[in-house]
């Protein structure tokens, strides 16, 4: 497309008084511009070091930066028409690098791109394509937020956004307008020093709001820590977490100065959703305030400095902040090092909380339930004990050993793995993975847990591990790294996928809508295998939010030792979703979700679908024993 | 304000027990330790009077190596210093035993206030607290859920039966054996762990604290409970079956 056949009309030459009154302008700008950048710069350089930050490998990160930067994959994914249009605007930039470079350089009578002929000619056109494109993005985006007003950009209008965004369409207007008028006239003579005057306006507007993400957000995305969620090592023995300004690392202040403040990790976020004061856009904006308020040298905390100080101890870890985010940020290790923050200097007093982690501290699981229960059901149920023999370690976990609907569903497991003929067994003794330790900041107890629970690995010679719960198996693969090689898992629906060919089917045309549990899909990337497992048992169907954009169940980071939350439940929120699709049948693959869920349904009072996990679907097509 | 608090590392509650051929059994059967849940109670009073009246908290257990770490658990929640009282056969002393080594070590330290789990959660006597007070000759009361300071001394809430509880005082210095459930306790935390690290264990072998003659009272044999299930079909109409259950659960199952 060639919307404008006619060349670039570029200004006659410059009188010195003119040079000389641009190259006034163009410094005072640039150093406006200049002295910010090497403010924030310098915050984050003297934020502390990032402990366990490897710049390998690089493949993936310049994977991500291609994919998620210059082409605007994932802010066009999640947010496809917005997507799109901040798209236009960004690729619009891009292919204004050169033209401005150019339009600087006439201003001193020394432009290097010849508006009539040859490179300069092709190129100018296609900047007018994007210039176009551009001003299409951004108008688009003036009206969403002007006049559409969705919820997530705030509840106060951003004046600044209206006028940066006013600039970049005068931008485009007087770029393209210089199509319009003749080579050397006064008109083009005026349109340069208009397209001037705007840019030397924008130029210092950029590190001054939250256009930064301009500047930043290629850094971000490009030296993100990697695994998803994942919580770095503390260092010496000084750090418990973040506690104060001297805690918050590089890639946090990277981070909170990146964020472009569009909202999608509250437009997603489980608490910000159901009533509770947990925002995790503005924890990252109370973050910003603090390096620009106190710096990163500041000894005072962090948790006074937030908006909402037991904001974080709402979030539930589900990570759709974190994976959501088009800038980079990782909002679990924010989260998490705010909780370990209070956690590990014992300021976070919180009843439940302090009996959880007692009863972690003195027996094997969160229930605080004594072990003989779990012995009493492997004799039930005739588990087979672990003596080193079978392939399969089967993990109970705690809801696995205590809860009866965790029990029915080892149950069915066991059922399958015997008709598979697949050998397994069970420890004699378990500790609990330390999931809900590691998530709510309890390093002491988390690294007890995971080194009691790794020699017992040792001791009884553990190869290969199937869990049925997705918390355990992350905690296990992931977070035991820290203190030692933990061995091969797999969640049960990974194991049931596999073998999914050799297990009867149980015809039934029922329509079963499958829940994704954060700690499957999210963290592990896992959406395909349970499908595969659900649909022995029925029709599959799919609920608004699924896979990577699955809402919580409310039970993770902690959350279902807690006790009752303020607002809205999330489960109920989740439920009402899950029976609004019309399924027969709810298909889950965690414990926990399953747990949240049965009990948001019975409340619900209406016929209500029915409650399955996936080795429950995967045992019903078995020949009755 | 100076409180020594004695505490004593039992099995974990989930341990399985384990009795020898001869019927004996011995905490160094076990593997997992904790440490005693009154004598955790005791530590959190001690720790709370810290906090609100500024005291000295000082730890003292009796028994081997792996006693160190309830020592460590104790000044990582706060506790100031430690006295190990270094012995590896715990198991044979008695409680009378046990006391006169707590004596001999805290007798020097002259506290304002000692401390002490009600009973251990493993042999559950109830004895060393009390035979401490009377070997230091200081007053003592038991059963207690909440110490306050006073000018002279410490008024004390006892916990009686029935849901009754007693308010008294006692003078200072004095021995008190908490019960469990008074506070909420405090759970263990990395910078506790990390500060406990500089803080002082003082390991004193307790053969060289004092001469003990044989034990008074010995452990001839522990046995398990003996698992038993009787199904009893009571008949006859509904106000006669009522009062011969009512009956049975007095006479016979002695709870009401």
């Amino acid at each position: 497309m060639m919307p404008f056949p006619a060349t670039l009309a570029e200004p006659r030459a410059f009188s010195l008084a003119e040079k000389l009154l641009f190259i006034a302008l163009a410094t005072t700008s640039a150093t406006a511009f200049w002295l910010r950048v090497r403010g924030i710069f310098t915050k984050i350089l003297q934020s502390k070091k990032d402990p366990g930050f490897r710049p390998s490998p690089v493949g993936k990160r310049l994977r991500d930066f291609v994919w998620e930067v210059l082409c605007q994959a994932k802010v066009i994914r999640e947010r496809p028409l917005p997507g799109l249009a901040h798209a236009f605007v960004f690729w619009g930039f891009c292919a204004f690098a050169l033209v401005t470079l150019n339009h600087c350089a006439v201003g001193l009578g020394a432009g290097f791109l010849a508006p009539s002929h040859g490179f300069g000619q092709v190129y100018f056109s296609a900047a007018a394509t994007f210039a176009v494109a551009c001003a299409l993005g951004i108008f688009g985006l003036l009206l969403r937020r002007f006049l559409a007003r969705p919820r997530w950009l705030g509840a106060k209008l951003s004046w600044e956004s209206g006028v940066v965004a006013l600039l970049i369409l005068a931008l485009m207007a007087t770029y393209l307008a210089a199509f319009c008028v003749a080579d050397g006239g006064n008109a083009a003579h005026l349109l340069w020093w208009a397209h001037t005057l705007v840019l030397l306006i924008f130029l210092p507007l950029i590190p001054h709001t939250k256009h930064l993400h301009l500047l930043l957000s290629p850094f971000s995305v490009f030296l993100s820590r990697g695994g998803f969620g994942q919580i770095p090592p503390l260092v010496g023995d000084e750090d418990f977490g973040l506690v104060a300004g001297t805690d918050l690392t590089q890639l946090v202040s990277l981070q909170a100065y990146s964020c472009v403040e569009c909202g999608r990790c509250t437009e997603h976020c489980p608490a910000a959703n159901t009533g509770k004061l947990l925002n995790p856009k503005e924890i990252i904006l109370d973050l910003r305030s603090y390096l620009n308020e106190l710096g990163p040298a500041s000894e005072v905390p962090l948790l006074e400095k937030l908006t909402a100080p037991q904001a974080p101890f709402q979030c539930t870890t589900c990570g759709a902040c974190e994976f959501q985010c088009p800038v980079g940020i990782e909002h679990l290790p924010i989260l998490i090092g705010l909780r370990r923050g209070a956690v590990n200097t014992g300021a976070w007093a919180d009843e439940r909380g302090a009996k959880l982690f007692l009863a972690l501290e003195r027996g094997s699981n969160p229930l605080g339930i004594p072990a003989a229960e779990r012995d009493k059901f492997i004799q039930k149920q005739g588990l087979p004990i672990f003596d080193g023999t079978q392939e399969y370690c089967l993990w109970l976990g705690c809801m696995g050993a205590y809860d009866p609907k965790g029990r029915e569903i080892v149950a069915n497991l066991s059922r399958v793995m015997n008709y598979l003929g697949t050998s397994y067994g069970v420890l004699r003794r378990e500790r609990c993975t330390g999931d809900a330790a590691r998530r709510l900041g309890n390093d002491l107890l988390f690294q007890q847990l995971a080194e009691a629970n790794l020699e017992t690995m040792a001791q009884y010679k553990v190869k290969k591990m199937v869990s049925i719960c997705p918390h355990c198996v992350r905690t296990i693969e992931q977070d035991w790294k820290e203190f030692g090689t933990p061995p091969a898992v797999e969640h049960h629906s990974e194991f049931l996928a596999r073998n999914a060919e050799r297990l009867p089917r149980h015809e039934s045309q029922e329509k079963l809508v499958f829940h994704d549990p954060c700690y499957l899909g999210r963290y592990r990337n896992i959406y395909d295998e349970p499908r595969a497992v659900a649909a022995l048992a029925g029709k599959l169907v799919e609920a608004p939010r699924n896979k990577e954009r699955s809402f919580c169940c409310g039970a993770g980071g902690g959350q279902a030792f807690l006790g009752e939350e303020t607002g809205e439940r999330v489960s109920h929120a989740r439920a009402a979703e899950l029976v609004a699709t019309g399924a027969g049948i709810i298909g889950t693959a965690c414990p926990f979700c399953h747990s949240m869920l049965r009990d948001a349904l019975n409340s619900s009072g209406e016929h209500a679908p029915q409650l399955l996990d996936i080795a429950q679907l995967a045992a019903r097509g078995l020949p009755e024993s | 304000m100076k409180i020594i608090v004695a505490i004593k590392q039992v099995p974990e509650r989930d341990a399985r027990v384990r009795i020898d051929a001869n019927g004996q059994w011995s905490p160094e059967f076990d593997q997992q330790y904790a440490l005693n849940e009154p004598d955790a109670y005791a530590l959190e009073e001690a720790l709370q009077l810290k906090e609100k009246h500024g005291a000295e908290v000082i730890a003292v257990s009796v028994g081997p190596e792996r006693v160190a770490a309830a020592l460590r658990d104790a000044l990582a929640k706060g506790a100031d210093r430690a006295l190990h009282l270094q012995c590896d056969a715990v198991g044979s002393l008695d409680a009378l035993g046990v006391a006169r080594l707590l004596a001999a070590a805290v007798k020097p330290e002259n506290a304002d206030l000692l401390l002490t789990g009600l009973q251990s959660e493993d042999l559950g006597q109830g004895q060393t607290g009390v035979i401490l007070a009377e070997l230091l000759g200081l007053p003592h009361a038991s059963l207690i859920v909440r110490v306050e300071k006073t000018e002279s001394g410490f008024t004390v809430k006892r916990e009686l039966e029935e849901g009754w509880f007693q308010c008294i005082e006692v003078p200072a210095p004095a021995v008190l054996t908490i019960q469990s459930g008074g506070n909420k306790l405090r759970y263990a935390t990395l910078m506790g762990i990390k500060r406990a690290k500089a803080k002082e264990v003082r390991r004193i072998a307790a053969t060289e604290l004092v001469k003990l003659p044989a034990p008074t009272a010995i452990l001839e044999r522990v046995t398990l409970p003996l698992k038993q299930k009787s199904t009893q079909m009571l008949t006859g109409s509904p106000k006669e079956s009522a009062t011969a259950l009512i009956e049975k659960l007095k006479q016979e199952a002695r709870v009401l």
